[in-house]
């Protein structure tokens, strides 16, 4: 048996290149810039960057806006998941056709439907009027937990499904088990369920995590201009005032910081996949 | 079939698709850009046919808003450009002329361009209408005209005032006219931003682009807040609760222009397609509702809701002031910077 690599995967290994290295080289050489005709080199775009306390308030603030999303996604997204998965066979093709159905339809259609859901006249302020919950209708659009709860159900269907596929591999006799030794429902998801479908939930983090912070149009159309996010900040940058160089140096920096999120939680991934090894 | 035969076939087949679409189609295409909203409306409904008419070629239409046919444009240079007619607003035009990516309009081939009052002619292409902007308010909430700029900072409008972010023509207007107000000029905009800070109480919300801010007034989340007549027109005519009062101040505004591009596909068709634009005929149909564009061509009759605000005849048009673009365009960086950090939250 050799061990080359097969020569079948070059055509896929130049497309690769081509449509992704390529241009991601050509965005790190704009980066270094000094103007978009690329006549010579500076660090300046990203000495601009740090050392300016604005823009890594933006950084810092998308990156926690992430995890907060995730977050919430997953509390919400682990219990969906749960039903679909102990859902009887007909019920869990229904159930499932409707956690993908919001991907069917467009980013911009959910996010306007959430602007009418959470405006002043919309439908969670007349609820809340008209149980009394609250005198003044609540002012939930353009503020951040607005931004987070679209986000989360924006982005629910890259949680549920990794964490459903995992959940339906675990072996239902290891629950028994833990039934017949005692352990009550919470125990046994606790102590048992949750550390088996840790590489799922981890898997929908990842996919999560990556979708909310590079979320340009839910951070902008219902976090409005006052809520700057990383993809706003490139988008001014980039076409607003046309300064493509800094905007090429805020992307790099950016897709790096997600990068590094993104390598810490694979990390905690592969240690969690020794709880399901016998 | 053998191998070799499907590898002919197939190679014979995909260099045909090299030929260009247009040398083969029958009929010319010209493919123009045009904004978003009512604008690409009005030159699909108006402007297309009647273009049709005179030529016999059809019209597609690209449908992009102006800072991105710069970046588009930019980024096709040197090579054919992905559309032949660019429409742009003041400050695009010194941007897009200094990279090279118009040509100057050749003033010989258009018969109309000479009917243009003075001011809408220019060398790099002519302007086919101004864009006034005003206070634009609910009238459901606010019952009798704010009259100056100043009212925004009533406290009794706490919450209820809306802007919108400097990456559009309307929050750069909104700001100049403001520091010119508050004794600022191009040079020093201090005056503006700290009449900016003083507002920030009142604001209620600061949409990040047109299409949002348009739904802070569906939603009703706004009262009062900058507008320009034309938008204000458009949502009027969808039911929507907003007026345009504008301020004793006068009216200010930007013009908006058609231009044709370097290296274009077909520049006959595009000088022909601009010049169409700038009949009086055409410009008359584009005043009537719901497009109601303010036109430029001096030949025709004003009326409608413009002479009830903005114009009554061709010399109230002369006086609407524009911003001075070419003193203000190198700031736009440091603006939006400058404006962003200021209303952060």
């Amino acid at each position: 048996m050799t061990s080359s690599p097969s020569p079948l995967l070059l055509p896929l290994a130049a497309l690769f290149v081509a449509f992704f290295v390529a241009p991601l080289i050509v965005l790190v050489a704009l980066s270094v810039s000094v103007d978009t005709a690329g006549t010579s080199l500076t660090a300046a775009n990203y000495l601009k960057f740090f050392t300016d306390r604005f823009n890594y308030s933006i950084l810092w603030d998308t990156l926690l806006l992430g995890v907060k999303a995730t977050l919430v996604c997953l509390v919400f997204g682990y219990p969906i998941a749960w039903i679909c998965a102990r859902a009887s066979a007909r019920w869990q093709s229904v159930l499932v056709f409707l956690v993908i159905l919001p991907i069917l339809t467009s980013v911009v259609v959910r996010t306007f439907a959430w602007i009418v859901i959470l405006g002043r006249q919309g439908v969670l302020n007349q609820v809340a009027l008209a149980l009394h919950l609250t005198q003044e209708p609540l002012r939930l659009l353009y503020t951040e937990p607005g931004v987070i709860m679209v986000l989360a159900q924006v982005q629910m269907p890259l949680m549920v499904l990794p964490i459903l596929a995992v959940l339906t591999k675990i072996d239902p006799n290891l629950a028994d088990a833990s039934r017949v030794l005692g352990a009550g429902e919470w125990r046994t998801l606790w102590r048992v369920t949750l550390p088996l479908s840790l590489p799922g939930v981890i898997a929908g983090c990842i996919l999560t995590y990556s979708a909310c912070v590079t979320a340009f149009v839910t951070q902008t159309l219902i976090g409005g201009a006052r809520l700057i996010y990383m993809p706003l900040h490139i988008y001014q940058q980039a076409i607003g005032a046309n300064n493509w160089p800094f905007a090429a140096a805020i992307s790099v920096i950016f897709m790096v910081a997600v990068l590094a999120a993104v390598a810490l939680l694979t990390l905690v991934g592969r240690k969690s996949e020794t709880y399901g090894a016998a | 079939m053998d191998r070799r035969g499907l590898l002919v076939g197939t190679a014979a087949l995909g260099a045909t698709s090299l030929l260009s679409a247009r040398a083969l189609a029958q009929a010319k295409t010209l493919v123009a850009a045009t904004f978003p909203g009512t604008w690409n409306e009005a030159h699909r409904n108006i402007l297309a046919p009647a273009f049709r008419r005179a030529t016999g070629a059809t019209v597609t239409q690209s449908i992009i808003l102006g800072t991105d046919q710069v970046a588009r444009l930019q980024a096709a240079k040197g090579s054919r450009p992905p559309f032949d007619v660019a429409i742009f607003d003041s400050p695009q035009v010194l941007d897009a002329a200094r990279e090279g990516l118009i040509v100057e309009y050749p003033v010989a081939k258009s018969p109309h361009y000479a009917e243009l009052l003075p001011g809408f002619q220019d060398k790099w292409g002519p302007k086919i209408t101004i864009q006034v902007i005003g206070i634009g308010y609910n009238p459901k909430k606010i019952a009798t005209a704010p009259k100056s700029w100043d009212e925004l900072w009533e406290p009794k409008y706490k919450g209820r005032v809306g802007l919108t972010a400097l990456n559009s023509q309307l929050g750069i207007a909104f700001l100049a006219e403001l520091n010119r107000l508050k004794g600022g000029d191009e040079g020093n905009f201090e005056p503006a931003f700290k009449a900016l800070r003083e507002l920030l109480p009142n604001v209620g919300a600061i949409a990040a682009n047109l299409g949002a801010y348009a739904t802070l007034w569906q939603q009703e989340q706004i009262d009062i807040a900058p507008y320009n007549f034309n938008f204000v027109q458009t949502l009027k005519g969808k039911d929507v609760p907003v007026e345009l009062a504008i301020p004793a101040s006068g009216p200010v505004g930007w013009s908006t222009s058609l231009h044709l591009v370097t290296n274009a596909a077909e520049p006959e068709l595009a000088v022909k397609y601009i010049d169409e634009h700038l009949d009086a005929d055409i410009q008359a149909q584009m005043l009537k509702p719901p497009y109601d564009v303010i036109p430029t061509n001096s030949k025709v009759k004003l009326e409608g809701a413009i002479t009830q605000s903005i114009a009554k005849n061709q010399d109230d048009l002369a006086k609407i002031r524009t911003i001075d673009w070419d003193k203000l365009n190198p700031q736009r960086g440091a603006l939006i910077d400058r404006f962003n950090r200021e209303i952060k939250m």
